[in-house]
């Protein structure tokens, strides 16, 4: 196909979205709609996801180490676990520290009756976490097996909470997501069909003068996704509003949320790139795909 | 050229709209299919432009045999012909000029032959000083001039004309067939579909009458015209 024909074809394009405003009107708010309501649903299921992984990396595993050891066997103990592959981070906790620690989060009565006892009988710890919550049990029964371990202490039960609602979130995030772009997906294929119906005629048209169907179809192909990365547009600045709205309430109030792990929301600014690229890449697609299917049933002349 | 050997079409409603109908259109020709409707002459046109196929026989339209033809190549056959409809078919949203040079661009032809071809055949069919306006604004003879030059424009071997008279006034009417007259003249094959037996009458020539399925007539008469 030749240069000059492409252009016309491009510039066809153009022209049928302003001949065809009410139609590619329509497509526009349809497609703005839907991804307005999937990109939403994908930035909440994301967070909470996040807040959750911001839970689950506070969930320490403390490993209590036996009495007496040399500190040269700690540091090869600490080196042993720490090279396991489950374990993010280890820290050492000593007997003082805890101790100190015990005392401060205790009133002053408390503090005088554990004062009696001369000697600090709590032990020296480490204190990890790991990559994976759902590998938490197995790597603690490994670390029991260590010599110089006397016990290790973990959250299991609160982890397997976690990761019970992590899945639960992830599978109904998902059937919804999957469910808003279904749904999508038919209306905009309906809109462009109606959109495609109103120019059967000059469809048929070009048939008659011996059109090849890539001739007919660039045109709407075109109109289709600039309609839909103007959608991805516009919905991309209505996300950034809402999303910087929620955002700042959140943040405001900060100290009220913090317990759900607010702090772990991502702000837009970090995730401006891959919604923007979505937006347009999703707008661009649908909408193109859209077009030309429905121009196809209307080919067969 | 186009030929017809032993074709038959029965819809699939059960319907039989051609009964082996054997006929041949010279290059050069002009003739006039005549016949009531329903009696198979828009049947014959649909097979010429492969928009059906034939139940049994075979249908050789510019070199192309139709029943071999693969739908990819059917565009390939359908730049070899030119159709004028009754109701003009023209794009609403496209002017004139656009209208006759749109046929030009599906063929994928150079811009700079577009830019002299179509003014010439905007001039030929008289509506230079309307080039520009849009067909709502034109009226019903003025726009089947139009079809005809976007018919023309490509220099087609074979001009198709369904009853191109049938939207328009009778006094058109003669002006639109002595345009196709005029191009036949020019060597192209033409095929008019009509009612208006008057016209069949003035103008003479090769006349098919088809008549449930078959042709009843097939001879070349003289017309008033040619008296003069």
């Amino acid at each position: 196909m030749k240069i000059s024909s492409m252009r016309y074809l491009i510039h066809q394009g153009f022209k049928g979205i302003w001949k065809n405003r009410m139609m590619s009107f329509a497509s526009f708010c349809i497609m703005l709609v839907s991804l307005l309501m999937v990109g939403l649903s994908v930035l909440l299921a994301l967070n909470i996801n996040r807040i959750i992984g911001g839970i689950e990396d506070k969930s320490e595993v403390v490993v209590q180490i036996k009495d007496g050891i040399s500190d040269a066997d700690r540091e090869q103990l600490k080196n042993t676990i720490g090279a396991l592959p489950n374990v993010n981070t280890i820290e050492f906790y000593s007997k003082e520290n805890a101790w100190k620690s015990m005392m401060d989060g205790m009133t002053q009565e408390e503090r005088d009756l554990f004062n009696y006892a001369d000697d600090n009988p709590l032990p020296d710890t480490f204190r990890l976490t790991v990559h994976d919550i759902q590998k938490m049990t197995e790597t603690t029964t490994q670390i029991d097996t260590f010599a110089n371990v006397e016990s290790t202490r973990s959250p299991t039960a609160f982890a397997d909470v976690l990761i019970s609602i992590r899945r639960v979130l992830g599978i109904v995030s998902g059937a919804i997501v999957i469910a808003l772009i279904i749904v999508c997906l038919i209306i905009i294929s309906n809109t462009t069909r109606a959109s495609v119906f109103a120019r059967r005629k000059e469809i048929n048209i070009m048939k008659y003068v011996g059109a090849k169907n890539s001739f007919i179809r660039i045109p709407f192909f075109i109109e289709g996704m600039v309609v839909g990365i103007l959608a991805a547009g516009a919905a991309l600045a209505l996300t950034k509003f809402a999303y910087e709205g929620v955002y700042s309430i959140f943040n405001d109030d900060f100290k009220l949320w913090s317990v759900l792990g607010v702090s772990n929301l991502y702000s837009f600014d970090q995730l401006f790139v891959q919604v923007a690229v979505s937006y347009a890449v999703a707008g661009a697609v649908i909408g193109a795909l859209g077009t030309s299917f429905s121009t196809g049933k209307h080919l067969k002349v | 050229m186009v030929e017809f050997k032993d074709v038959s079409v029965t819809y699939s409603s059960g319907v039989d709209a051609l009964n082996k109908i054997n006929l041949k259109i010279d290059d050069g020709d002009f003739a006039f299919v005549v016949g009531p409707s329903g009696a198979g002459k828009s049947t014959l046109i649909k097979l010429i432009l492969k928009e059906i196929d034939a139940t049994s026989g075979e249908v050789v339209v510019n070199g192309f045999n139709l029943k071999k033809l693969r739908r990819r190549k059917v565009p390939a056959l359908r730049r070899t012909i030119g159709v004028v409809f009754q109701d003009f078919r023209l794009i609403p949203t496209m002017t004139v000029y656009e209208n006759v040079a749109f046929v030009l661009r599906v063929i994928d032809a150079p811009a700079k032959y577009i830019r002299s071809r179509v003014p010439y055949v905007i001039n030929l069919v008289g509506l230079s000083h309307k080039a520009k306006n849009y067909p709502t604004e034109l009226s019903g003879g003025e726009q089947q001039r139009v079809a005809l030059a976007r018919a023309l424009v490509n220099d087609p071997k074979l001009i198709i004309a369904d009853e191109p008279t049938g939207n328009i006034d009778p006094a058109l009417s003669y002006e639109i067939v002595g345009l196709l007259k005029g191009i036949n003249e020019c060597g192209t094959t033409i095929l008019m579909v009509t009612h208006e037996h008057d016209l069949v009458r003035h103008f003479g020539g090769r006349i098919i009458n088809i008549n449930s399925g078959n042709i009843a007539f097939d001879e070349v008469i003289g017309g008033s015209d040619e008296d003069k």
